[in-house]
């Protein structure tokens, strides 16, 4: 009997992809589109290469088909786990004795941490998988989710920060559908924004979009884009900067956006001498100058950190712009070229281009709203906005766009979803003002009163990044390898920094996808406990002491939300939910998230809280009359079922259960366009973009820096050196070199990554489907040199290549490509796998274990960045 | 083996080394007077086309290679071989022709496969059917000497040469070049010099080499023509 | 009479091998047996380099070489233009492998499977082992599909899994004798090339690379 069972692929966070299984006779064999879902899906429902791994995910013969327990107490890499079957009874039991110790004792250690620890990886994508897991973790109460496994060095961190203060944009893409000139920092949307962003982008190239690419080597984008600059890696800021220079200092100002400017940024504020906005002596708001590039004088306050009043009476200002103006002067091409390695000419070339493209002064009707419309954009891509240099090249970007007034309308950027302010699910709601007509953000505090000097989880994003905010998703957006770094050595003004007693794992491997997983090895070896969620056998959950095999992606239940406004170029004309359904029975012993979840709560004596939260909306949809008992212990196709009719009844107004859903997959109604864009929430409510000068951020940087130093903390304050008002160049490769010492010379190269289609987010990297079709897209089977230095080096394709730092060495096989700079080296992707099935035969090293985790190369916002120095010679 | 097979390997080329030296043997055989050379032509092509049926993936359907003499030089090959080994059995005299037929469908095989430019080259034919005629002529040397033999193989070699410089001036192929060499030095000149003092020994010597050639050809010069796009696709405004 | 064709919109090609794993998957190919797959090309030297995406496949020619070379008529053209092979008739002799210039015939000499041990997915399919296989169009989806009325190219139901799957929209296919179809506006509205359009074979997989001017 044959089968077509709709379903979905969250396995990134490009999703999710609304498809099909083919059933054969009980078997699943093939995955297709949901046709059903072109109308609706801006990518014409199609699905992504990944998910045609599921079949082979399903039936994959390294899978863990039931819980298994560890018998080698001994934790190591060369050590075996020694794991042996258990039943789900035991396995649980296990599990639960140990969080009902931990209940006993406390939930916060001597240190106030949380005793349970939890790391999820993916962004956020895990969520779409584990069933009713999050009602479980918000039953038991403080859990430390800042251990990090990837996030920090492998996301967009400073976008995801910056850009939810200066625009709501924790994600931030051109409006693609309407754009027509991109710059691109090393964005590689074409392999990482997902079925939605490669299908509007080929629609946009069929229609004129010109895209010049910046990055050091010619990735996928860079092959389909007008134009590549090779730049020398991590000098982006100096590009963007001499972009700015020529549009303030060589364009003839009417060009700008002046309006724009005036009205809707902060840039006539009055700044006084101390660097500080002048205030009204009565109302304490900003004073605006009469005119952009006004120099005035009025009686005004001017107020420093902690509320300090540096002056008053009459005081001299000059606008947030002219400052900008002086700021930039030193900026020029000609500066930029001898930084960044690209020629003068072209800089100003692609910065008049820009100009020229913006169309300043235009209009368009959005659902009968006129809009200005600016179809220019810059997109960052990683390495460009995370660690040092990463929020230069955010604010230069959101600048770029203020200056020709294409920030939140149509054709310009856009921030596409909120995740540190609330409500995550709608971000026009999140736009509130501040005293100073800005948007307000949920800054950790940094006065005296409020600064929280004991950290609620190892990773004291709360104490150390006020940007990070304190919100459902701020545990993860701290410097989330301090966790690891001190469990080590605690530095000093920080409780000391102690092991979880217990560690949930699940859709994670930080021993591979997070930086300097040596390292990491050595500290997982020292948890006590850990619950590993297992697909297969990993190199994390070789640590573990406990496999738990959760149903998977074809096996399991759980309905989730699609379509609005969401990550990249998820920004959809519809909104509503989806099903995930089991389309085959679950294979061995694996069960559904959401039935291991009940029976942990119920084992805890939770089910009430569970039940409760629940209720209350923890599986994304709050059940109103569709509530369930609290003290019943359900099973999980009943809370399914219940979720179904909550959230049917929220989208229509009609209560339809599970059957319903899984007969059509999926439901939606229309998202209004108009909801793309902030400006005109910001426009009706009076609200000015925080552009170009960041008082705010010098603020609670100086605030920031005087209680750390009250604190006894001085290891900071080169990272309190990013709160800058106007930032400056720094020589951010210069960084990477000093952190060699005196051998810089001896590591000529820079080690680049670049995202992998084909294995982004790494969940199906032992498909044999997916290495064979990815292996033939350049740089899967090695490493990627420039032909002609490989030919002064006497290496040739194939050949076997070491790559080294002054601590490790890897070996891989060289590919050579005439598409990357002779003084950079390209390992895509993230393998290096060494415990995975299939995985671990590739041959294929991972820049991760090059990558040294140091202080030195955190940022402000506690992230790094995938950039190493090495060395290069063939292989004896 | 791999189990994943996209081009001929050496169990074909052996076709075009027994078979090609094999028919031309059997053309040369009337020449040589002696009987056996039409059987040891025959032996040879079998031996050839065995080989060649190895490499065949459906063994027991050997016959369907008989099923399109309209346009595959493969079946035609296959039907001159079916009437060459009774004809060189009872009839060798009119064998002879025949052998030429085998031979010329050869070439045409190799001539028809498109794919491969090294093979596709009009070119291809001349010397595919000038080296087996010489090669056939060379193992003819070793049972007989007779003077139109000597003839026949020492025009043979001066045409096969001619027909290798033109071939090699139509196609360049690197795996070609020392076989080619070897076969213009060793095969024709020193072939040509040694044959008044040891024609056996001459007419091994171009036999070799032909082989050679032909092996290179069938199994190392037969790289794909690839893929080449005449124009790149634009990607949005110039 | 209708012929059908396939487009390949090179502008928006990303090389993601959505169809090469799409149509593996619909298809049942073994390990290393691509019917579909996108070659990833550079062209040029730094810094002046290209770097281009190509499908390739059958282009079910017109005059396919693969057909006249054939010893056992195992390969055959449809009166729609689809390029077969009748995998009982076929010997294995690799001479249309040989004889193709878009190196789309495999030839596989024993049963792989993704894993070293079969999988439930997976079957045997002793049909296709020690024969030459490739791209069929899809054959039996247009035909099925046909028979119930839709149209291949436009419904999913009757067209080829690959250019279901295209995630860049780049891959087109329908009846290019349709003054109407959307292969035959596509064609009027751009340039195209055809791959080794010299040696006459008459591929039916054009390649679009610019608009017309």
């Amino acid at each position: 009997m044959n089968a077509r069972v709709p379903t979905y692929c969250y396995q990134c966070v490009a999703g999710p992809d609304l498809l099909t299984v083919k059933v054969c006779d009980g078997a699943a064999t093939a995955v297709e589109p949901n046709f059903a879902a072109a109308s609706v899906h801006p990518g014409a429902g199609k699905v992504c290469v990944k998910a045609y791994g599921l079949v082979q995910k399903a039936y994959h013969p390294g899978r863990v088909l039931q819980p298994m327990k560890r018998t080698n107490p001994k934790k190591g890499r060369d050590e075996d786990p020694g794991f042996v079957p258990i039943s789900w009874d035991e396995a649980l039991g296990l599990v639960s004795r140990k969080l009902n110790e931990i209940r006993t004792k406390g939930l916060l250690d001597e240190s106030g941490y949380p005793r349970v620890a939890a790391s999820f990886g993916g962004g956020g994508t895990p969520q779409s998988y584990m069933g009713s897991f999050p009602a479980f973790l918000a039953a038991w109460g403080p859990v430390d989710m800042g251990f990090g496994s990837g996030q920090g060095v492998k996301c967009y961190h400073s976008e995801h920060l910056y850009g939810e203060l200066w625009h709501r944009g924790f994600t931030v893409s051109p409006d693609t559908p309407l754009t027509n000139y991109l710059i691109s920092c090393g964005a590689n949307v074409e392999a990482s924004g997902g079925v939605a962003g490669v299908w509007r982008h080929a629609a946009a190239r069929e229609r004129g979009l010109r895209r010049v690419q910046v990055e050091p080597h010619l990735s996928v984008t860079g092959a389909c884009s007008a134009e590549w600059v090779p730049i020398k890696p991590k000098t982006d800021a100096a590009f963007l900067f001499a972009l700015i220079h020529v549009l303030l200092h060589e364009a003839p100002r009417e060009r700008l956006d002046l309006e724009f400017l005036y009205r809707h940024t902060s840039s006539p504020y009055l700044v006084g001498a101390h660097g500080y906005y002048l205030r009204d002596p009565g109302y304490g708001a900003p004073l605006v100058a009469a005119s952009l590039e006004a120099r005035e004088e009025h009686v005004a306050l001017e107020i420093g950190a902690d509320g300090e009043v540096l002056a008053e009476g009459a005081l001299h200002g000059e606008t947030a712009f002219a400052k900008l103006l002086a700021h930039m002067q030193r900026y020029s091409p000609e500066w930029a070229q001898t930084v960044c390695d690209v020629p003068a000419a072209t800089i100003r070339r692609i910065a008049r281009e820009y100009l020229d493209a913006a169309r300043v002064g235009e209009f368009v009707f959005v659902e009968n709203q006129k809009l200005p419309y600016r179809p220019v954009a810059i997109s960052l891509g990683k390495t460009v906005t995370n660690g040092w240099g990463g929020f230069e090249c955010c604010w230069a970007r959101t600048l770029l766009a203020a200056l020709v007034g294409a920030l939140e309308v149509p054709g310009g950027i856009l921030g596409t979803t909120v995740r540190l302010n609330r409500p995550m699910s709608e971000r026009h709601r999140s736009v509130r003002a501040d005293p100073d007509g800005l948007m307000a953000y949920p800054f950790n505090p940094t006065d005296k009163a409020r600064w929280s000097a004991r950290p609620n989880i190892r990773n004291a994003y709360r104490t150390m990044v006020p940007l990070a905010a304190d919100g459902p998703w701020s545990q993860a957006l701290g410097p989330t390898h301090f966790s690891w770094m001190f469990l080590d050595e605690t530095p000093p003004g920080l409780p000391r920094v102690t092991m979880p007693e217990l560690w949930f794992v699940y859709r994670t491997n930080p021993a591979i996808s997070f930086w300097d997983t040596a390292a990491l090895e050595r500290r997982m070896a020292r948890m006590p406990f850990v619950v590993a969620f297992a697909f297969t056998r990993d190199e994390t959950n070789h640590f573990a002491d406990v496999l738990l095999p959760d149903a998977g992606d074809l096996e399991s239940l759980q309905l989730i939300r699609i379509g609005g406004s969401k990550y990249i170029e998820q920004f959809w004309d519809h909104e509503g939910f989806a099903l995930r359904q089991p389309a085959i029975a679950p294979r061995g012993a694996a069960r559904d998230f959401t039935d291991i979840a009940t029976d942990l709560a119920a084992r805890c004596g939770l089910t009430e809280k569970y039940n409760a939260s629940i209720n209350k909306g923890a599986l994304g949809v709050p059940l109103r009359d569709f509530s369930i008992a609290e003290n019943a212990i359900l099973k999980t196709e009943q809370i399914w079922d219940a979720v179904c009719r909550a959230a049917s009844t929220e989208l229509t107004g009609e209560a339809h259960g599970l059957d319903w859903w899984k007969e059509k997959g999926f439901a939606t109604r229309p998202f209004p366009r108009s909801a793309w864009y902030l400006f005109p929430t910001l426009a009706a409510k009076g609200l000015r973009f925080e552009m170009p000068y960041q008082e705010r951020l010098l603020r609670i940087g100086t605030e920031l820096g005087r209680r750390l130093h009250e604190n006894g903390i001085a290891w900071w304050d080169k990272q309190l050196g990013e709160y800058q008002a106007l930032p400056e160049w720094k020589d951010f490769p210069g960084l990477w070199q000093a952190a060699l010492g005196s051998a810089a010379g001896d590591f000529p190269f820079w080690l680049l990554t670049s995202r992998s289609m084909q294995y982004a987010w790494g969940a199906n990297v032992g498909m044999q489907l997916i290495k064979e079709v990815a292996d033939n897209v350049a740089g899967h089977r090695g490493v990627v040199l420039n032909s002609s230095k490989a030919r002064e080096l006497d290496i040739r394709d194939g050949d076997w290549v070491r790559i080294a730092t002054p601590q490790r060495e890897v070996r891989a096989r060289a590919v050579l490509r005439q598409g990357i700079r002779p003084d950079t080296l390209l390992l895509l992707g993230q393998f290096g796998h060494w415990a995975t099935p299939v995985a671990k035969d590739f041959e294929m090293p991972s820049m991760n274990s090059l990558v040294p985790m140091s202080m030195d190369l955190t940022d402000a916002t506690g992230s790094g960045a995938d950039l190493v120095r090495v060395s290069l010679r063939k292989a004896a | 083996m791999s189990a994943l097979q996209r081009n001929w390997d050496a169990r074909a080329a052996a076709n075009f080394m027994l078979g090609g030296a094999g028919a031309g043997l059997v053309a040369c055989a009337p020449l040589t007077g002696n009987s056996y050379a039409t059987l040891a032509g025959l032996a040879m092509i079998a031996a050839g086309l065995g080989a060649v049926w190895l490499e065949t993936g459906r063994k027991l359907r050997a016959a369907h290679v008989l099923f399109n003499p309209f346009t595959s030089w493969m079946t035609r090959e296959a039907f001159a071989a079916l009437l060459l080994f009774p004809l060189g059995l009872f009839f060798p005299l009119l064998a002879a022709p025949v052998a030429l037929v085998f031979l010329y469908c050869q070439a045409r095989i190799l001539r028809a496969a498109k794919g491969i430019p090294a093979w596709r080259a009009r070119e291809v034919v001349a010397l595919v059917v000038s080296t087996g005629i010489a090669e056939g002529a060379g193992l003819a040397l070793v049972i007989s000497a007779e003077r139109w033999l000597l003839g026949v193989f020492a025009a043979a070699l001066v045409v096969r040469y001619f027909a290798w410089r033109r071939y090699r001036a139509a196609v360049r192929s690197d795996a070609l070049e020392l076989p080619g060499r070897t076969l213009g030095w060793v095969g024709t000149g020193a072939a040509l010099v040694l044959l008044p003092i040891a024609p056996p020994v001459a007419g091994l010597a171009a036999a070799a080499c032909g082989a050679w050639l032909k092996l290179a050809l069938v199994t190392r010069a037969s790289f794909k023509q690839g893929f080449s796009l005449p124009h790149l696709p634009v990607r949005g405004a110039p | 009479m209708t012929r059908w064709a396939m487009i390949a919109d090179l502008r928006r090609c990303v090389g993601c091998q959505t169809c090469t794993a799409a149509c593996k998957q619909a298809n049942a190919t073994p390990p290393g047996v691509q019917w579909r797959r996108v070659l990833d090309l550079e062209l040029g030297e730094y810094p002046s380099v290209k770097r281009a995406f190509v499908p390739v496949g059958c282009m079910h020619c017109d005059d396919p070489p693969c057909m006249h070379v054939c010893p056992s008529t195992a390969t055959r053209k449809r009166a729609d233009g689809i390029v077969t092979i009748d995998y009982d008739l076929c010997i294995g002799c690799a001479y249309c492998a040989v004889a193709c210039p878009y190196d789309a015939r495999y030839k596989v000499d024993k049963q792989e499977f993704a894993f070293q041990e079969k999988i439930e997915s997976e079957k045997h399919d002793s049909k296709r082992i020690g024969v030459a296989t490739k791209c069929t169009f899809c054959v039996e989806r247009i035909d099925a599909g046909l028979a119930r009325g839709l149209k291949p190219g436009v419904d999913p139901d009757a067209t080829p899994a690959c250019v279901n799957s295209c995630i860049a929209g780049a891959l087109h296919f329908g009846d290019a004798e349709d003054p109407d179809s959307n292969v035959s506006e596509l064609l009027a509205e751009n340039q195209f090339f055809r791959m080794h359009e010299e040696l006459g074979t008459g591929p039916r997989f054009y390649y679009l690379w610019d608009r017309k001017p």
